[in-house]
């Protein structure tokens, strides 16, 4: 083959643009007449029947359980399970939730979007009295929008702690002591931050604090599903 | 015939002693090797400011910084059935790229003897990338544009680095002494230390660990630290000139440090637990946020 010089012909062009059809079991006689005549596009057709046949002999890998987690939060956020209709209902039907961006960081930006804005409407206090009446309402929008985007990252905690339950016992026990450790620690700050938001529903920390957990915890649950030690 | 017998016994004893001698002779480098472990030993010339990375499950990662164009790598395994592999990329010439990985090739292999442990001398402006999953992680001097480091419990260290550096691990401890540029550091359950730092920005976050910053904060400088339940302690000279926003929900504010109080809107949290101030003339700003551990301020 080195040092033969090679002259590409109009078949040589025809091959090339049936070759792939042929491939897939298309009926295309020219493809290996060509290659019974051409030496290399010979080696072509025979490299490539080589791959096909060999990729038909892998076995099936099931993907991670990260996989499955993240399909079900995007289906989650697309409304592809029945859901009670309520007031969030609409939220869900918006067509720029149609983009394929992840639910978790959607939700996550939404909810630090809302946090941001919401922050800022802090009323400027003239009297005692009339400050009792301004907090309540963006207090109000801001534990609205809150729950709207804290609703879909606690779904897609859910979906990752169903598939790190099933990873857990794969880890070496003192990494698995170490994630259990970090989890407990962030359930612990989410009932907090939960038990304050009840007593206190304006309570700008706690929301910070409550989104701010799940976030981490969604982050520490990824991180556990996709650590591979070394094998 | 007395003789005879005499070496007859002579011969019996001698040869089983003498097999015992040899067996041990035999197992004695055997369990030095064993004790001693697998040691690689590898040089490799680098272009200026290479890319490295460590991929490694268990064991001791050391890098530090040094005057060649080389990155030379010593490599320690506790058993032979872990292997070490090394990418350079290009494949020919001085190294852009240089990838050390730990591969477990018997799953059988657990605990210790999945050990392996780094040590790297590496070019000075060499851009890091370390994950080491149950192993502790030290760097020093290093002046690359960025490194990252992530452990899962093992404890990081990084000295006298000046680039944006990333920093977290979700149980270990991380002390960062002396860092120059952009810092991140996270932990869920491990203690954030910060000593001296120099940089003009710094975020850090842990859930149940403790924070210690020691040092000032220069000109210009944005801090932001944030604890959950953990307590938090700021440490720095009287000639810190800074703006505070300090805020915590359950805990306390114990602050030593004179202020001139900011007149602050009204928010949810009662004043008890928040304090907006300057220190001097407020050249730097540093947020101060703990859900439910205590947080003081005090003068070096």
């Amino acid at each position: 083959m080195e040092g033969t010089p090679r002259y590409r012909t109009a078949e040589c062009d025809r091959f090339e643009l049936e070759l792939e059809a042929y491939l897939e079991d298309e009926i295309s006689p020219t493809v290996p007449a060509h290659a019974r005549e051409c030496v290399f596009c010979k080696v072509v057709f025979e490299d490539l029947t080589a791959l096909r046949r060999a990729a038909r002999g892998l076995a099936l890998e099931e993907p991670s359980p990260v996989v499955w987690a993240n399909i079900r939060a995007q289906l989650s956020a697309e409304g592809a399970f029945a859901e009670k209709a309520g007031v969030w209902s609409w939220f869900w039907q918006l067509d720029f939730l149609r983009r394929p961006a992840p639910a978790a960081a959607f939700v996550c930006m939404v909810a630090l979007g809302c946090w941001l804005t919401a922050a800022r409407n802090y009323p400027q206090p003239e009297t005692a009295g009339s400050l009792a009446a301004s907090t309540s309402e963006p207090t109000v929008v801001r534990s609205m929008a809150f729950a709207g985007g804290a609703l879909g990252l606690e779904k897609a905690v859910r979906g990752l702690e169903a598939a790190f339950k099933v990873r857990e016992s794969k880890l070496a026990p003192d990494v698995k002591a170490t994630y259990e450790n970090s989890l407990n620690s962030l359930d612990a700050s989410i009932r907090e931050c939960n038990d304050s938001l009840q007593r206190e529903p304006g309570n700008s920390l706690a929301h910070e604090y409550l989104f701010a957990a799940y976030s981490q915890k969604a982050e520490v649950l990824s991180s556990a599903l996709e650590i591979d030690e070394g094998r | 015939m007395a003789d005879r017998q005499q070496q007859r016994t002579r011969k019996t004893t001698a040869l089983p002693f003498g097999l015992g001698i040899f067996l041990c002779s035999m197992a004695l480098p055997g369990m030095l090797a064993a004790a001693e472990g697998n040691r690689t030993e590898k040089t490799i010339e680098v272009a200026p400011n290479p890319r490295v990375t460590v991929s490694n499950a268990r064991g001791q990662i050391v890098v530090r910084g040094w005057d060649k164009q080389q990155v030379h790598v010593v490599c320690s395994v506790l058993s032979p059935r872990v292997e070490v592999d090394s990418e350079v990329l290009p494949p020919g010439g001085p190294a852009d790229k240089v990838h050390f990985s730990t591969h477990i090739l018997d799953p059988l292999v657990s605990g210790k003897d999945q050990t392996a442990d780094y040590s790297l001398d590496v070019p000075m402006g060499t851009d890091l990338e370390i994950r080491d999953t149950q192993g502790s992680v030290k760097v020093d001097k290093l002046q690359g544009d960025d490194a990252t480091v992530e452990t899962v419990g093992g404890a990081i260290v990084v000295s006298d680095f000046t680039g944006h550096l990333f920093v977290r691990s979700i149980g270990g401890n991380i002390d960062l002494i002396r860092a120059a540029g952009r810092v991140e550091a996270y932990s869920i359950t491990g203690d954030l230390h910060f000593v001296f730092p120099t940089t003009s920005k710094l975020r850090a976050t842990t859930t149940s660990g403790r924070i210690l910053f020691e040092g000032d904060f220069p000109d210009g400088g944005d801090y932001s630290l944030s604890d959950y339940s953990g307590d938090m302690e700021i440490i720095c000279p009287p000639s810190a000139s800074f703006e505070l926003n300090a805020k915590t929900d359950r805990g306390k504010l114990e602050n030593q440090m004179p202020m001139t109080i900011r007149h602050q809107p009204a928010t949810p949290i009662s004043s008890a637990n928040s304090l907006f101030g300057t220190h001097l003339t407020g050249k730097a700003t540093v947020n101060l946020k703990s859900f439910s551990g205590t947080i003081r301020i005090r003068q070096r």
